[in-house]
């Protein structure tokens, strides 16, 4: 039995002819982002049907607790009214990666489980921070920051403001996948115990039950419930939640 | 079918997720925040409302309260000046009565006096002339000798007069 991990599909591939960019690849993991982004849509558009001021529905209910919990987050976490504007991206960011986790359960391979992804997001939030810090201290004083407390310190600073991203990136990624290698390989062990098990049935019944792998049915939903339930809500949280306290420290200066 | 690496950055994928993380963005603020903020702060305006509303309201109650309350002492104070200007009304018009009750009273009581006054002094006249005649009649029959009345009259008076004052 082969069991080989790959990485997303590509479906349809479009030739630019641009030296670095190289071509562009229509692949699973663009589709499953543009569906995730039509469930997300989709969403807000029926939980903001009929709103109203008065007798609200459950519907709206639970729109306006979305509202209010991003709201509440962000400004709690940068202590005020600040970043206000800063909420639907986080909102964004936040909804776009655990909607993207968690349409693995669905069967379709994770937008997060490619690296281009969230190396997508980490840059624009490490563009964020960057802003921000030059915001709060001019562009001298960034650059001066990087020689504290002494100039010694410089490359250092560097290098730990570029892994910044890099680690947020890989952190997220690296949970995701590790979903899908243990996923893949637990559908793949529970496939040849089940062959095995019902190969012990005597003659073509035997030979015709074993290719069925029944154990898959069940068993990996369990599992699930750690790898893509909890980690992919747990890494959606964390993301959010140190692109909210990068920004805000930054604008501290 | 042809796959990607597993570990990879391709830099259309990139760039498209750059993109479609702010489109997500613009969608969830369109369609999410936009229209939530609105009734949220449609409903926080009307609840300011409402509260402006209670309290305008509170207001207007205690002024006419006030304004009763002034309305309600100045008819006490109007009810107890036409009690008591009736009452005053009444004492002056009871004293009036009195009074010329009292006036007819002295007048009814002078005027029975002057009417005893003139009957004693009738009767006093009358006994008079009766004391005079019957004097006269004693004497003539003293001096045997009519007396001439009006000869006399003089002396019968007087004599009369000193009864009078003896009596």
């Amino acid at each position: 039995m082969n069991f080989d991990i790959s990485g997303a599909k590509i479906f349809f591939r479009i030739p630019t002819g641009i030296p670095i960019l190289g071509d562009f690849l229509i692949s699973e993991t663009l589709v499953v982002s543009w569906i995730v982004m039509a469930i997300i849509t989709g969403l807000c558009i029926f939980l903001t049907r009929n709103l109203k001021v008065e007798n609200i529905t459950k519907r709206q209910a639970v729109a306006e607790m979305i509202v209010e919990t991003a709201n509440n987050f962000v400004r709690n976490n940068t202590g005020g009214n600040k970043f206000d504007k800063l909420i639907p991206f986080i909102a964004a960011l936040f909804g776009t990666s655990i909607v993207s986790n968690l349409i693995s359960l669905v069967g379709l391979r994770s937008p997060t489980a490619d690296l281009s992804t969230e190396a997508a997001w980490a840059i624009v939030v490490f563009i964020m921070i960057t802003a921000n810090k030059i915001k709060a201290s001019g562009f001298g004083g960034y650059l001066k920051g990087f020689t504290t407390p002494i100039f010694i310190m410089t490359p250092f600073n560097i290098l730990s403001e570029i892994a910044t991203p890099i680690s947020m990136a890989c952190r997220h990624f690296g949970n995701i996948l590790s979903g899908v290698v243990i996923n893949g390989l637990i559908y793949a062990a529970l496939a040849v115990a089940s062959s095995a098990l019902l190969g012990l049935l005597p003659g073509a019944v035997g030979r015709v039950l074993s290719q069925v792998p029944i154990l898959d049915v069940g068993v990996p939903a369990i599992l699930s419930v750690y790898f893509d339930w909890f980690s992919g809500a747990m890494q959606a949280f964390i993301f959010t939640m140190l692109t909210i306290m990068y920004i805000a420290n930054a604008a501290e200066g | 079918m042809e796959t990607q690496a597993l570990v990879t950055l391709v830099p259309w994928t990139f760039i498209a997720q750059i993109l479609n993380l702010f489109i997500q963005m613009y969608l969830i603020k369109r369609f999410l925040f936009k229209p939530i903020n609105e009734v949220l702060e449609k409903r926080r305006a009307l609840a300011d409302k409402e509260i402006k509303d209670a309290r305008s309201a509170k207001e207007e109650a205690d002024g006419l309260k006030v304004q009763y309350e002034t309305s309600i002492a100045d008819a006490r104070e109007e009810a107890a000046a036409i009690v008591s200007s009736a009452q005053k009304e009444a004492q002056a018009r009871a004293d009036e009565l009195v009074k010329s009750a009292q006036a007819q009273v002295a007048g009814i009581k002078a005027k029975a006096e002057a009417d005893i006054a003139q009957e004693r002094k009738k009767a006093i006249n009358e006994v008079k002339d009766e004391i005079g005649g019957l004097a006269m009649d004693i004497a003539g029959k003293v001096v045997e000798k009519e007396i001439h009345e009006d000869d006399h009259r003089k002396l019968i008076d007087e004599f009369i007069k000193n009864v009078g004052e003896a009596s």
